[in-house]
C-alpha cells in the first residue's frame, strides 16, 4: 500500500514545486478592474509586459465589485492596485483600503483630481455620453437629449450597466439625479426619470457589453464617451457619440495602491509608468483623455466632439458621490431593477 | 471485499475519512458560517429582511417557481429520449448520447450568451422569423422570464436524460411482459405497472434538476433584466454592498428550500 502511494505522492510534490517555481519566475502586478476593452487596458498591459517584463493579468471586476473584493480581503490582500471610476475609488480610499503612494510626475495631476496624501489619483478622464450604433436603430433618429431617450421609438434599444456593478454607471445615475434637480440627499428626481427610462431599457448588464453594442444587439449604451470613440475609430463600427443636450458629467478614472499589496516592488514602478507619456498615449488610443495633456496625439484629439459640446459636461463632487453611493445604489435596486 | 471490510470495521471508517473531511470542510463549515451570518444580531434582522415582503422574497419565489417549472418540463421532455437511449440499439447511439450531454459541460455564462445570440434583440431566431413573416417575432425573448426558462431547460434536459437513462436501463421489463401475458392493455400497463415502477427514478430526476436550477447563477447574471432569482441577489448583496448578513440569510433560505423540496420528492431514494 505504502509503496503504491509513494510514486503519486512524489509526482504531486514535483508538480506543486514546478507550479511554485513557474509562478515565481513571472513578475506580476495584480490590478482589480483591468477590463481589456475599457480604456484600452488590454493595450496598456501588453505594452508594459513588453517594456518591463511584468505581467498585469486582465480582471473584469467593475469598480464596485473591485472595492467589495478589497474589503473582503482586507486581512489577506490579493491585489496590488485597483482602478475605479472616481467616486468609488474615493470611497475605497476612505474605507482605508489604500496605502499612500505618490507616483513620479505627481505634479502633472491637477489638484482636484488627486488625494493630497496620495491615497488615490486620476490616470485619465472621460465623460458620460450616449454611445449609439446608428445601424441598429431600425430607422429611429439618433437621440440627442435625455428627453429623447424616453420616446417610445427607443423601446428595448437602451442599456446602461447595473450601477451596483460598475462605477461608470454609478456616475451616470448620480449625475442624472443632479441634472434632474436632485442632490446627494434627494434621489427622487433622478429615480423618477430613470423609472420612465426603464420602459425603453433592454437590460442592466453586469459585464462589459462593448461587443454587443458593436454588433447591434444593444443600439444605445449610456456609458463613457471613450468607449464609443473606440468603437467608431478603432473597430470601425457605425457608431456615433452624443453628449446630451441637457448636459452630461465628466468622470475621473482613478487608481490607488492597495494597503498590504503583495507585490509592492513591482507595483510602484508600474504605477509610475502609467503616468508616463507612452502609457498615457496608450489610454488615449481608447479615447480616454490622458491626465498628461501632452500625451494626447493630435489625430486622436481631433476626433473628439468639439470642445463646445464638452462644455455641457460638468464635474461632479466626488466626496458627495462617495457619501451617497450605498444609499443611491440601494434606492436604484429597489426602485428600478427591483424584482418583479 | 465485503468480508474484508467486515473483518476490519476500522478500515471502512478510514476509507470514509476523506469524504468526512470534505463534508466538514466544504459543506458543514461554510454552511455554519452562513447560518451564523444570517442569524447575527438580536432577532436575526438579516433573516427577517429576507423573509419579509420585498426584493429578496420575490427573488426567492422566482427561484422556486422557475426551478420547479424547469425541472418538470425537463423531465417531461427527457422521457422519450432517455427511453430510446436505454432500450434501443442503433448506429450513432453513443454519438447521440454524447451530443445530448454536451451542454452539461457549458458554463452558465456561455449558455447565457447562446440565448442572446439565438433570442436576443437581433438574435438568429427573430431574424429568421422576420425573413419569413416580415416581423421579428420572439426578439429580445432572451431577457424575459421565458428566455431564462429556456436557458434553464438547455442544461436541465441533458441532466434529466442522463439520469433517467440509467434508471430505465435497470427497469424490470419482465414485469411489463408479465402484465401483458396476463392480458393488461397498454394503458393499464402504463398506469399500473410502468409508472409506479418508474416513479422513484422520476422523482429523483426531478430533485436533481430542481436543485441544479436553484443554484444556477451565470445564466441569470447575463439574461435577467428585472426578473431576479435568489443567487443573483446574493451576488448583488456581496458585490454591491458587501452585506454578508443578508447574503448569508439568502443562501440559507435557498438551501433550506432546496433541501425541503428534495426531501418531499424522496431525495433520490429508489
Amino acid at each position: 500500500m505504502k509503496k503504491k502511494l509513494l510514486l503519486p505522492t512524489l509526482l504531486l510534490a514535483a508538480l506543486a514545486a514546478t507550479i511554485t517555481v513557474a509562478g515565481a519566475a513571472d513578475k506580476v502586478v495584480i490590478q482589480y478592474d483591468c477590463i481589456p476593452n475599457y480604456a484600452n487596458w488590454g493595450g496598456v498591459t501588453a505594452l508594459y509586459l513588453k517594456v518591463a517584463g511584468v505581467k498585469v493579468p486582465p480582471d473584469d471586476k467593475g469598480s464596485s465589485v473591485a472595492m467589495a473584493a478589497l474589503e473582503k480581503e482586507k486581512e489577506h490582500p490579493q491585489a496590488d492596485t485597483a482602478y475605479y471610476s472616481g467616486a468609488i475609488g474615493f470611497q475605497a480610499a476612505g474605507k482605508g483600503l489604500h496605502q499612500p503612494y505618490k507616483p513620479k510626475d505627481w505634479e502633472v495631476i491637477p489638484a482636484g483630481l488627486k488625494d493630497p496624501n496620495g491615497l488615490w489619483w486620476t490616470v485619465h478622464t472621460s465623460a458620460i455620453a450616449f454611445v449609439v450604433n446608428t445601424k441598429a436603430l431600425g430607422g429611429a433618429p439618433v437621440p440627442r437629449s435625455w428627453a429623447d431617450l424616453l420616446k417610445p421609438v427607443y423601446k428595448g434599444k437602451i442599456a446602461y450597466d447595473d450601477p451596483t456593478w460598475g462605477g461608470t454607471s454609478f456616475t451616470l445615475v448620480y449625475g442624472v439625479n443632479e441634472l434632474m434637480g436632485g442632490s446627494d440627499k434627494d434621489f427622487k428626481p433622478g429615480l423618477a426619470y430613470l423609472k420612465k427610462l426603464d420602459a425603453n431599457v433592454s437590460s442592466y448588464p453586469r459585464e462589459s457589453i462593448y461587443n454587443s453594442v458593436l454588433r447591434g444587439e444593444v443600439p444605445i449604451w449610456l456609458n463613457a464617451d471613450g468607449n464609443g470613440y473606440k468603437m467608431k475609430y478603432v473597430d470601425n463600427g457605425p457608431v456615433e457619440v452624443v453628449i446630451p443636450a441637457e448636459g452630461s458629467f465628466t468622470m475621473p478614472l482613478v487608481m490607488g495602491m492597495v494597503k498590504g499589496a503583495p507585490h509592492p516592488e513591482e507595483t510602484k514602478p508600474y504605477l509610475d509608468w502609467l503616468l508616463t507619456k507612452p502609457a498615457q498615449a496608450e489610454f488615449a488610443k481608447a479615447y480616454f483623455r490622458p491626465i498628461l495633456p501632452s500625451a494626447l496625439p493630435a489625430d486622436v484629439a481631433a476626433r473628439f466632439l468639439p470642445e463646445s459640446e464638452y462644455k455641457r459636461a460638468r464635474a461632479l463632487d466626488l466626496a458627495k458621490m462617495a457619501g451617497a453611493a450605498d444609499a443611491l445604489k440601494k434606492a436604484w435596486l429597489d426602485e428600478i431593477r427591483g424584482s418583479r | 471485499m465485503r468480508s474484508g471490510a467486515a473483518a476490519r470495521p476500522w478500515a471502512g471508517a478510514l476509507l470514509a475519512l476523506p469524504l468526512l473531511l470534505f463534508l466538514c470542510g466544504l459543506v458543514l463549515w461554510p454552511m455554519g458560517r452562513l447560518a451564523a451570518a444570517a442569524f447575527a444580531g438580536p432577532g436575526a434582522p438579516a433573516l427577517r429582511a429576507v423573509l419579509a415582503a420585498g426584493r429578496y422574497r420575490t427573488a426567492l419565489g422566482h427561484s422556486l417557481l422557475l426551478s420547479a417549472a424547469a425541472a418538470l418540463a425537463a423531465v417531461a421532455l427527457s422521457l422519450v429520449p432517455a427511453w430510446i437511449l436505454a432500450r434501443e440499439r442503433f448506429r450513432g447511439r453513443d454519438l447521440l448520447r454524447t451530443a445530448i450531454s454536451l451542454p452539461l459541460t457549458f458554463s452558465g455564462v456561455l449558455v447565457g450568451f447562446l440565448m442572446i445570440v439565438l433570442l436576443g434583440r437581433i438574435g438568429a431566431v427573430p431574424k429568421l422569423l422576420e425573413l419569413l413573416t416580415g416581423r421579428p417575432f420572439l426578439a429580445s425573448l432572451a431577457y424575459t422570464p421565458a428566455g431564462l426558462f429556456l436557458a434553464y431547460l438547455y442544461f436541465e434536459v441533458p441532466r434529466a436524460v442522463v439520469t433517467l437513462e440509467s434508471a430505465f436501463r435497470r427497469f424490470p421489463w419482465e414485469l411489463d411482459a408479465a402484465a401483458r401475458t396476463l392480458g393488461a392493455g397498454p394503458f393499464a400497463r402504463l398506469t399500473r405497472v410502468v409508472l409506479p415502477l418508474a416513479a422513484p427514478a422520476l422523482r429523483s430526476t426531478l430533485a436533481i434538476t430542481f436543485s441544479a436550477s436553484m443554484g444556477s447563477f451565470g445564466v441569470a447574471l447575463l439574461l435577467s433584466r428585472r426578473f431576479s432569482v435568489a443567487p443573483l441577489e446574493v451576488y448583488t448583496e456581496l458585490t454591491g454592498f458587501l452585506n454578508d448578513a443578508v447574503a448569508g440569510a439568502l443562501c440559507l433560505v435557498l438551501a433550506v428550500m432546496t433541501l425541503a423540496v428534495d426531501r418531499l420528492l424522496g431525495g433520490g431514494r429508489e
